[in-house]
């Protein structure tokens, strides 16, 4: 009996010096494994007289329990420690960056005309495309601006010849459609129009939207009713809108559309030259010359058309102050968007 | 314009602030663009619009403010009462299309000095500098009336006679601003018995120019047609005050009273006698009349005005009208020139009754199912796809500098060389209309690099123009692109040629508008590096290229990295969209599972990948399902001029499970024929 206890003892001892698995594994094979000392006691069993047998098997046994629960305790404790010290091994510094390619930005200008389209499609517009070069007849005559007209001065022109122009507005677009299409119809045309003018304020190429709505019985409070419904989308609801007489050689009654300043809230500043108003699109029920040239009846259909310069709703929208910015593709300033 | 209130209050009884009479004018479609405060008046800046020339004076502004206050307009009194001698002048028109009223006055024995201080503020308030007396009257009733005068030294005129006649052949003055003029044939122009002495409506001669010294004065009143004071005045790049006017039209029965008025203030100023009018008049003036529906006015603006209402309007704008039950006649006057139509009217009665009271509505019509068609929804896939591979969008100009074309050393039957040219460019270097979006990748490109960004991917979507010799160019969108990297200071490094980049933003987009069938092949393009581009193909059709900027082109835009990679690519988007699948159809998911073999091959380096990755999907196309290069290897212990190639080979049958006998015996023998067909040898 005394040597079971001197076993226990230096089992207790031995665990607790034990500090890795492998020293563990040599504690575990030295007393429970087959040539282990607990068996060689189990063994002995058939050297002790019968009578004292089932107590001495008994104590051997109690034995072995205590080492095998102290041994699976221990073992338990010792691969924490271990799963432990590998995680600590495979530890990243998780402040530096990741890998990823930064998206690149869509150019504003593109943006804003997509805003647009977005907001127009949703209102049953469909979008048509025209020639930036575009023939005179088109670009002018068909749109009531003969030659010798003084409202041909209200753009310069690049010619390319006698008959043939860089489109000066997206108007002709209007003419093209109404050629082809019968109504109802409701488009705009967005694109790329060019007037022969670079300063401050202009560059030689711009974006323009154009748009047109022909029906039996259009009138100018439709007008009014789609322009303020876009802009409220575009620069949000609550933005004043005024209507205001104007000329263009291409509908009649003809209006400018200003919206209250958004700078100074209409109270008036540099932007809006004191006036409380910005001035955002040209607009007017379509001039019945323009539907006669184009092939439809004025005495059936009316309509209106109207045209805004995406330059100039960008440069409000993101406050920007110089057109020139848009040309200059310089990633420092495109990135913002 | 500039507007005097002090001015206009001759005119009309103005009481309100001129910020009110300014936001009343606005809205009237008189815009007011600014207000100027001087010497204790207020000067307007009037935006006066092509189609009102009526407003481009004193009492046409009045008549507005007239109008827009109901208040009364006062007009002087213009009659010449008084016994006058008869003048021995005549006028002789020549084509009464052209000049279809010439009146005149004769004024002798006047005194030319310097205007009284009333006139010369009014002048240079209006911008006008004064000259003498004579000048500034002249002046003076353009400004308020709104009619061009003009006086001649009575004395210079040969043989008392004015003639209105084109210029014919060879004609030449030397005009007021002693500019010696060669006249085109078509132009007007006043001629005496010897020769021309004014370009009509234009601008006077030197020679028969009131002076100080001038004693008496033939002071002319007339109407020119507008387009051909127009032309002239293009041709010639001469305007004028009085030019302006003329070629927006003027008033042909109001002249007569400009001309009293001016010969008036004359003889109170300069003194002198005014002899009897000469008036050149073939064919008077008919009133228009208009006829209008009352309905037709209400449709149109969708407002709800009662007849009496729309006269009245109408009325306090100078139009008299006559009801005829449910319509009714108008009758502009002479000076609405810009009023000819039912349109017309409407015109006016809405702006009258304000913008602003016509109420807004959404239209009745029945809105279709507004769509982005199908263009507009694959211009943003692309848009889409180049973002997320890192491009940012550029927009540039449509111009091409000629010299860009040197620079790229294109071919001369090269299509891109069928350039369209502005005739009237502002520069030299946007003289040409693109035909290709390369340059201006290469000049974005150029202006970051100089302002220190080292990491550029640009893109754009824009059109470009070839002469196909029709009226109109063919106008075609294209994607255009340059990558660049000085180094990769990131630091996760990825070491590989930028062509691959560039290639793999490229295989992206294809990815993402599901194009199949695409090939790359060595490009034709001769300002690509011949070893480091190609040619795009989609099933055999060539769609854009791509490819490192050769040496040659590096050199010519003088840039100064040794050995760059700058690759640019360029697409044909609109052959691009019609390759698109015009649906995705779903297909089905495997129901069998797939083996994978792995088999890496020494070979001659000039084989390309490409061609042997063609091969193996060529051969039991049936059971290979995928075939990828997992590995490309030089170098270390390969001979040299060969590189290892690994390929991963997935097998798979639809209709039954492969077992690894069946698909070791496929490999073995597709292991052989590669051998056999490269010549190469598995790798150890
Ligand atoms: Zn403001």
């Amino acid at each position: 009996m005394d040597e079971l206890l001197s076993i226990r003892k230096s089992f207790q001892d031995e665990i607790e010096a034990a500090e890795d698995l492998t020293g563990l594994q040599q504690i575990k094979i030295k007393y429970t494994g087959k040539k282990g000392l607990l068996s060689a006691k189990m063994k002995s069993l058939s050297s002790i007289p019968p009578d004292k047998r089932p107590a001495f098997g008994s104590a051997i046994n109690e034995v072995k329990n205590f080492i095998e629960d102290i041994l699976t305790q221990r073992e338990v404790l010792l691969k924490g420690k271990d799963k432990e010290k590998r995680l600590q091994s495979e530890r990243l510094d998780i402040s530096l960056p990741g890998k990823f390619i930064p998206f690149g930005n869509g150019h504003p200008i593109v943006q804003i005309l997509e805003e647009i389209k977005d907001i127009f499609s949703s209102m049953g517009f469909d979008i048509e495309e025209g020639p930036e070069i575009e023939l005179d007849h088109y670009n002018f005559e068909a749109l009531n601006i003969p030659k010798d007209h003084p409202a041909r001065d209200m753009q310069d022109t690049f010619y390319i010849s006698d008959d043939v122009v860089l489109r000066t507005h997206t108007s002709p677009v209007q003419i093209r459609v109404m050629e082809k299409r019968k109504p109802p119809l409701q488009i705009i045309a967005p694109g790329k129009v060019y007037r022969c003018d670079a300063d401050l304020s202009h560059t030689p190429m711009f974006h323009q939207v154009e748009g047109l709505m022909v029906d039996k019985d259009i009138s100018f409070s439709d007008l009014k009713g789609v322009l303020e419904l876009f802009i409220h989308s575009l620069f949000g609801k609550d933005t004043p809108v005024r209507f205001r007489p104007s000329y263009f050689p291409f509908t009649e009654p003809s209006a400018e559309v200003d919206i209250g300043c958004i700078f100074c809230s209409g109270k008036g500043c540099r932007v809006c030259k004191t006036t409380g108003w910005l001035e955002i699109l040209g607009s007017g029920l379509v001039n019945p010359k323009v539907f006669e040239m184009a092939g439809y009846d004025p005495g059936e259909y009316s309509g209106f058309a109207f045209g805004m310069g995406v330059e100039r709703i960008t440069m409000l929208k993101y406050s920007i102050d110089d057109i020139r910015l848009f040309y200059e593709n310089d990633l420092r300033f495109l990135r913002q968007f | 314009m500039r507007v005097s209130l002090e001015w206009l209050k001759d005119f009309v009884e103005i009481k309100a602030e001129p910020s009110e009479v300014a936001a009343r004018l606005t809205m009237a479609g008189l815009e007011i663009e600014g207000i100027e405060s001087v010497e204790g008046d207020t000067v307007f800046e009037v935006n006066v619009t092509p189609n009102r020339p009526d407003c481009l004076s004193i009492l046409g502004v009045a008549r507005e403010v007239a109008a827009a206050f109901g208040l009364k307009l006062k007009l002087p009194d213009t009659q010449i009462k008084a016994q006058i001698p008869a003048s021995d002048f005549s006028v002789e028109i020549d084509d009464p299309k052209l000049c279809r009223r010439y009146t005149g006055r004769l004024i002798n024995d006047i005194i030319v000095g310097d205007s009284p201080e009333w006139i010369k503020k009014r002048l240079e308030k209006s911008g006008l500098r004064p000259v003498n007396s004579i000048v500034d009257i002249t002046n003076y009733m353009l400004l308020e009336f709104g009619h061009p005068l003009h006086a001649f030294d009575a004395d210079k005129i040969s043989g008392r006679i004015i003639r209105v006649a084109k210029a014919g052949k060879n004609s030449k003055i030397t005009t007021l601003d002693g500019a010696d003029r060669v006249l085109p044939e078509d132009s007007l122009l006043i001629w005496d018995s010897e020769g021309p002495v004014a370009i009509a409506g234009i601008m006077g001669g030197e020679g028969s120019s009131v002076t100080n010294s001038t004693k008496n004065i033939f002071l002319e009143s007339a109407y020119f047609a507008p387009f051909s004071i127009r032309r002239t005045s293009k041709e010639l790049s001469l305007r004028s005050e009085s030019s302006y006017r003329f070629e927006r039209g003027t008033d042909i029965e109001f002249l007569e009273s400009a001309l009293n008025r001016s010969a008036l203030m004359i003889r109170d100023i300069c003194g002198g006698k005014i002899h009897e009018i000469v008036d050149n008049y073939p064919e008077k003036y008919i009133p228009r009349k208009i006829e209008v529906r009352y309905k037709k006015i209400n449709d149109l603006l969708g407002t709800g005005l009662r007849d009496a209402e729309m006269l009245e309007i109408l009325n306090r704008i100078g139009i008299k009208t006559e009801d005829r039950g449910d319509h009714f006649t108008a009758y502009p006057p002479v000076y609405r020139s810009d009023i000819n139509k039912y349109e017309d009217l409407v015109e006016e009665i809405a702006r009258i009754f304000g913008y602003n009271n016509i109420p807004a509505r959404r239209p009745k019509a029945a809105l279709s199912a507004g769509i982005l068609n199908l263009k507009e929804i694959r211009r943003r896939k692309i848009r889409e796809a180049m973002r997320k591979s890192g491009f940012s969008e550029v927009v540039n100009y449509s111009f091409m500098n000629p010299a860009d074309l040197d620079i790229l050393a294109l071919p001369e039957n090269d299509e891109r060389k069928k350039c369209i040219a502005v005739m009237n460019p502002l520069r030299q270097e946007e003289s040409l209309m693109r035909t290709t979006l390369v340059p201006s990748m290469i000049n974005n490109f150029l202006y970051n690099l100089s302002h220190g960004i080292r990491n550029i991917r640009l893109f754009e979507i824009a059109r470009i123009f070839i002469d196909k010799g029709e009226q109109l160019p063919s106008e075609r969108l294209r994607l255009g692109g340059i990558y660049f990297k000085e180094e990769d200071i990131s630091i996760w490094k990825d070491k590989l040629p930028s062509f691959f980049v560039a290639k793999g933003s490229l295989q992206a987009l294809f990815d993402e508008l599901k194009i199949t069938g695409l090939s790359f092949v060595p490009s034709v393009e001769l300002f690509l590096h011949k070893g480091k581009s190609a040619d795009i193909l989609i099933n055999g059709k060539n769609i854009g290229f791509m490819g490192d900027l050769s040496p040659d082109v590096v050199g010519k835009i003088g840039l100064k990295i040794h050995n760059p990679e700058i690759v640019v690519f360029e697409l044909d988007v609109d052959l691009l969209m019609t390759m698109l699948p015009d649906r995705t159809k779903y297909s089905q998911i495997p129901k069998y599972p797939s083996i994978e073999r792995d088999i890496s091959i020494v070979m001659r380096d000039d084989i390309t990948s490409g061609s042997v990755l063609e091969y193996i999907k060529s051969c039991q196309a049936e059971l290979i399902e995928s075939v990828e290069l997992f590995d490309y290897y030089k170098g270390g212990n390969l001979p040299q001029n060969s590189k290892s190639l690994g390929f991963r080979i997935v097998y798979r049958a639809k209709d039954k499970t492969l077992t690894e006998n069946e698909v070791e015996t496929l490999h073995q023998s597709l292991v052989q024929s590669i051998l056999v067909k490269t010549g190469g040898e598995l790798r150890g």
